[in-house]
């Protein structure tokens, strides 16, 4: 019986061990489960219990340099029907009759979401995105209506409309898997709005908060058992630019007043390079992006991207006067004195080169004072190509200035080794359109703007830049600081300099610049027409100016597109940014006396005949490829 | 051998095995009053559990005080018992949930299944006991099979699967410990597989109709609905032993035509019972072995409960979230929280030290039926004993594997721990029985 008894256990013992095994196998598990896996699970729980009523943060403010916030929040509001609430179908029919009213829809819609809302046991949302005028009838509705639920969100608002709009860009909604090259750290709602471009998208991550929200614990079937967590929101930090407000609105209401509106300026500072205005016309209307939901909606979103500032490259025509001029100084056995007949034309040998007028004799001051072509196809003679092109890459033109926006273009630089480097040939005809500024010269506005600051603090190349400051918006500290940086020198003689500012002055006070004069001002321009062989020519205005005593300290840029001349187009626009930014009382312009150049244009019209017989000549000999950049003032 | 024995310590009572039991209990209950706590007839369900509760008591020290060898000898009138009580619920049962396995009295019910499983493990081992050395022979075996077709024909109409699922087992470990011949253990484990194969292959082609394009699968899903196609099945089979025992004899392989026969009979029989089985199954039961079989196809259906107790039990993490304080299941992702999945709530709110704790005790309660077994005063006690070892042990591997996902859901409590009445009080009367044994250890004389 024992030997039978033991073989019994045997078996027995082997189903023990069997258990124990399997109780091992289960712990390993329940360990794997509970301890290694913990947080997952935990996660997976917690996404079960909650629902979230999101309250979007506000995003961080863009002020300019006055202190004038360009970009801000305003309050918006969700309205919300919790589940939790009655569930009567006549009170929901009464609800939505009293509501749909102030949310911009019908009855009928109102009634489907709460309808659905109540379905899926979850809170669901009737209106997002409401403006704060129907706030008060709904806050006292939501006294008679248990379930419903507003809560406050925040909203992007541009106060100044327009302004900067290019440099600050707009927002819009995430496209597609967009989501997925987000922060995830921010917690990005797919709902959210992001800066679409400019300064939005530039400084998304430090402009965005973080969002806010109502914590609802739910059941299983998502029906609402309380408020876990009303968690505040945490506004994104604030964006302070360099822009000079008043500056930039007198840029942008110029451009927008300009004979064709489309143009762009840009005012820096000489002294540090800081952006007090970068305006490109047409502009628009970033807040037509993010509009209350219960007002009209903008029929059309179409707007021009192209940001003309940094992205527009134009033929700088006489404002290269200046460079030319720097160059013959510079080569030495230069004198301002000696003059140069201008009979409207230059005879090259091969072929004739007109001159925009006739201006007789002029020396330095007067030429560069009339932009006289004739004077600058003698020095450029005189000078050489490669002096002109050594010192455009002093100014380091054909580069881009180094401002932080994206598609910046670089321009182009134009000189007998650019050209051999293309394995080409470079003639006389060469010399003299890159004397005045034509050929394949390329500016953009912002490096005219550069270039100008170059003139004005006497050879400082900086790069442009606008951010300040961005500030913790809750404790003041400064996170990111915008620096000065100059990227060259000019190194060139202090009495090239002055002959400069000299000819620049005379051109301001009595030359093709003068209705830019200002009284109590120094200023000193150049103004520029880059023919345009599709449509009327381009005005250019490139100036910098100071309180008489002081160094120079604002240089500005302006360019319209097809306004014909520079003198009339883009003068005035660049007269009212340096009036507004040494705030000087508007004055009508000073009328201007007839001057030289009057004189000169009314020569010419009498002289029509002769150009005639010139402009003939011309016909027959050039070759027609150089045809369209031939003539600048 | 009685000498060895004598020098015993000699306890009439198994302390450990009790404490053990008296842990789980005070746990199972503590763990019910917090998972029913937000649900609105959790008064009735704590009530009921806190009557059902010494209920259990009386059923243990009762069937401790009781000479259990008293169920050896009265094994008929007990075998009369449970035929009563499986038939009775028939007649006057009410159905719940689709099955009519339910006593409805004034104050409270019972599910008679639950007590005649353990009964069911008496009687078998009584009639094993009986055997003596016959209990290799074949003939042991079938007579103990017909002994038991009634009672799981009993239960398969009513139908409750679960039932079947522990009870099977539990015999089945009983069977291998009372020393039957392994051979015929494994064509007992054969027919099993055989019936549980068919079941799930037609459950796995009724919830995917587009498989029945092919012929063959056509064929072979209509096998279970067409008494001509069932009987041509049979032929096949027969055919297929004699063709088998034609082939091993050409092969010169001589193997005695029984177990070719033999073999037949299993396929037949196991085939059979799937058929049965299939035609009793119920929707949500498809759909359990559906989750089963591919739990990703459906997240919100039947693994859905599965994947929600996991994290419940994995959102405890170590110390869990505390009483009363599991979001999983006070909120409702858990289902049946309170009776077959009750583990993910131990596991949510007294975290990994609860579920091992839990899984401790059965692993010592294991031990010490294993260990009374062996210290049995006859083979009776040991049979006894084995048959509630093999009974726990399967609860424990389903309960626990169905959590882990090693299981498909099968509606198995988790004894002790779990609300149900009759469960609790069946399983402390088994223990009480085992205590019995361990009482009277030691041979009078």
């Amino acid at each position: 019986m024992a030997a039978v008894k033991a073989s019994f256990n045997s078996r027995l013992r082997f189903l023990l061990v069997l258990a124990m095994v399997a109780g091992a196998v289960v712990a390993l598990r329940l360990t794997d489960i509970q301890l290694l896996r913990h947080n997952r699970y935990l996660q997976l729980a917690e996404r079960n219990r909650t629902q979230v009523l999101y309250q979007t943060a506000p995003r961080g403010r863009i002020f300019t340099a006055d202190g004038k916030a360009v970009a801000a929040n305003a309050p918006a509001f969700d309205l919300y029907y919790l589940s939790a609430g009655p569930k009567d179908e006549a009170y929901f029919e009464r609800l939505a009759a009293d509501f749909a009213p102030h949310l911009g829809q019908s009855a009928q819609e109102v009634l489907d979401k709460v309808r659905q809302g109540v379905k899926s046991g979850k809170a669901v949302a009737l209106a997002e995105n409401l403006s704060p005028k129907s706030i008060l009838p709904l806050k006292e509705m939501q006294l008679y209506y248990p379930g419903v639920y507003l809560i406050e969100e925040n909203k992007r608002v541009y106060p100044y409309g327009s302004f900067a709009s290019h440099l600050i860009g707009y927002l819009g909604s995430m496209e597609g898997d967009e989501w997925k090259n987000r922060d995830l750290s921010l917690d990005y709602r797919l709902d959210a709005k992001i800066g679409k471009n400019g300064l939005e998208k530039k400084f998304e991550k430090e402009l965005k908060g973080r969002d806010g929200g109502v914590f609802l614990e739910v059941d299983y079937r998502g029906r609402v058992k309380r408020v876990i967590e009303d968690r505040k929101w945490q506004s994104g930090n604030d964006v302070y630019l360099t822009l000079n407000y008043a500056v930039q609105h007198a840029a942008e209401e110029g451009l927008k007043n300009s004979i064709t509106g489309r143009g762009a300026a840009v005012a820096l500072d000489p002294r540090n390079g800081a952006v007090l205005a970068l305006a490109t016309a047409p502009a628009f209307e970033p807040g037509m992006f993010v509009p209350y939901s219960d007002e009209p909606q903008p029929k059309s979103k179409r707007i021009s991207e192209y940001n003309l500032a940094v992205q527009g490259v134009y033929p700088p025509a006489s404002t290269f006067k200046v460079i030319t001029a720097i160059a013959a100084i510079e080569k030495g056995g230069f004198d301002p004195e000696k003059t140069v007949y201008c009979p409207g034309f230059y005879d090259a040998g091969s072929r004739v080169f007109k001159c925009w007028g006739v201006h007789g004799d002029d020396n330095f001051f007067d030429g560069m004072a009339d932009s006289c072509d004739v004077y600058f196809y003698t020095l450029a003679a005189q000078t050489g190509s490669a002096a002109i092109e050594k010192t455009q890459r002093m100014f380091q033109i054909g580069q881009p200035t180094g401002i932080d926006l994206p598609g910046e273009k670089a321009g182009n630089i134009y000189g007998p080794t650019k050209r051999a480097r293309n394995r080409s040939y470079w003639f006389i005809g060469d010399t003299l359109n890159l004397s005045i500024g034509q050929g394949e010269l390329l500016f953009t506005p912002i490096k005219m703007a550069q270039f100008a600051a170059a003139l004005a603090s006497k050879g400082k190349i900086w790069r442009p830049y606008y951010l300040d400051r961005i500030v913790n918006s809750h404790n003041g500290r400064v996170l990111q600081q915008g620096e000065s940086e100059v990227l060259a020198t000019v190194d060139i003689k202090p009495s090239t300099w002055d002959l400069i500012y000299k000819a620049l002055k005379h051109t301001v006070d009595d030359g093709t610049a003068r209705r830019v004069k200002i009284n109590g001002l120094d200023v000193y321009g150049k103004t520029g027409t880059a023919q345009n062989p599709h449509g009327d020519d381009h005005g250019w205005f490139m100036a910098f100016a100071g309180r008489p005593g002081e160094e120079p300290s604002l240089a500005v840029a302006v360019f319209v597109e097809f306004g014909k001349g520079g003198a009339g187009a883009a003068g005035p626009i660049a007269r009212e940014m340096i009036k507004a930014y040494f705030g000087i009382e508007d004055k009508p312009a000073v009328k201007p006396a007839p001057s030289k150049t009057d004189r000169a244009i009314q020569h010419m019209e009498a002289e029509n005949v002769f150009s005639s017989i010139r402009l003939l000549q011309q016909a027959l000999e050039q070759n027609g490829q150089r045809e369209n950049n031939r003539d600048a003032i | 051998m009685t000498q060895y024995k004598s020098r015993l310590y000699k306890s009439r009572i198994d302390w450990l095995l009790l404490g053990a039991m008296a842990g789980l209990v005070l746990l199972g209950a503590l763990c019910i009053m917090s998972a029913v706590n937000a649900v609105s007839f959790s008064n009735a369900i704590v009530r009921t559990h806190l009557i059902a509760l010494p209920l259990g008591f009386v059923a243990f020290f009762a069937a401790w005080s009781f000479n259990y060898q008293i169920f050896d000898e009265q094994w008929k009138p007990l075998y009369g018992v449970i035929m009563a009580l499986l038939i009775g619920v028939l007649l006057f049962g009410t159905y719940q949930r689709g099955s009519k396995s339910w006593f409805v009295f004034p104050f409270f019910s019972m599910q008679p299944a639950e007590i005649c499983r353990v009964l069911t493990i008496l009687v078998a081992a009584a009639f094993l006991d009986r055997q003596g050395r016959r209990i290799r022979d074949m003939r042991t075996l079938v007579l103990l099979g017909a002994l038991l077709v009634p009672i799981f024909g009993l239960i398969m109409l009513q139908p409750d699967f679960s039932s079947i699922v522990i009870t099977f087992p539990a015999l089945l470990a009983l069977l291998y410990c009372a020393g039957i011949n392994v051979f015929y253990l494994g064509l007992v484990f054969s027919f099993a597989a055989v019936a549980g194969f068919f079941t799930v292959a037609w459950t796995y082609l009724y919830l995917h109709p587009s498989l029945l394009d092919y012929a063959v699968l056509n064929v072979f899903y209509n096998l279970a609905s067409n008494p001509l196609y069932m009987g041509g099945f049979a032929l096949l089979v027969a055919l297929g032993g004699y063709a088998a025992w034609w082939f091993f004899k050409q092969l010169r392989i001589f193997l005695p035509s029984f177990y070719f026969v033999l073999a037949s009979l299993v396929v037949l029989a196991g085939f059979f019972a799937g058929v049965f089985a299939d035609h009793q199954m119920k929707p949500y039961q498809r759909k359990r072995v559906e989750a089963f079989l591919a739990p990703q196809s459906d997240p919100q259906g039947a693994s859905y409960n599965v994947l929600q107790a996991q994290i419940a039990m994995g959102s405890g993490g170590i110390l869990g979230k505390g009483l009363f304080s599991g979001t999983q299941s006070r909120l409702g992702f858990v289902p049946e929280k309170h009776t077959d999945f009750i583990l993910a709530v131990v596991g949510e709110e007294l975290g990994l030290w609860g579920t091992l704790l839990v899984l401790g005790l059965y692993l010592l309660i294991l031990w010490r039926i294993a260990i009374i077994a062996y210290l049995a005063s006859d083979r009776y006690g040991y049979l006894v004993c084995s048959g509630i070892f093999g009974m726990f042990l399967t609860y424990m591997l389903i309960n626990f594997g169905m959590l882990i996902g090693l299981f498909p859901v099968a509606g198995i409590p988790l004894p002790f721990i779990s609300y149900g009445g009759s469960n609790l009080v069946s399983s402390m009367l088994a223990l009480g029985v085992v205590q019995s044994v361990y009482a009277r250890r030691i041979t009078s004389g």
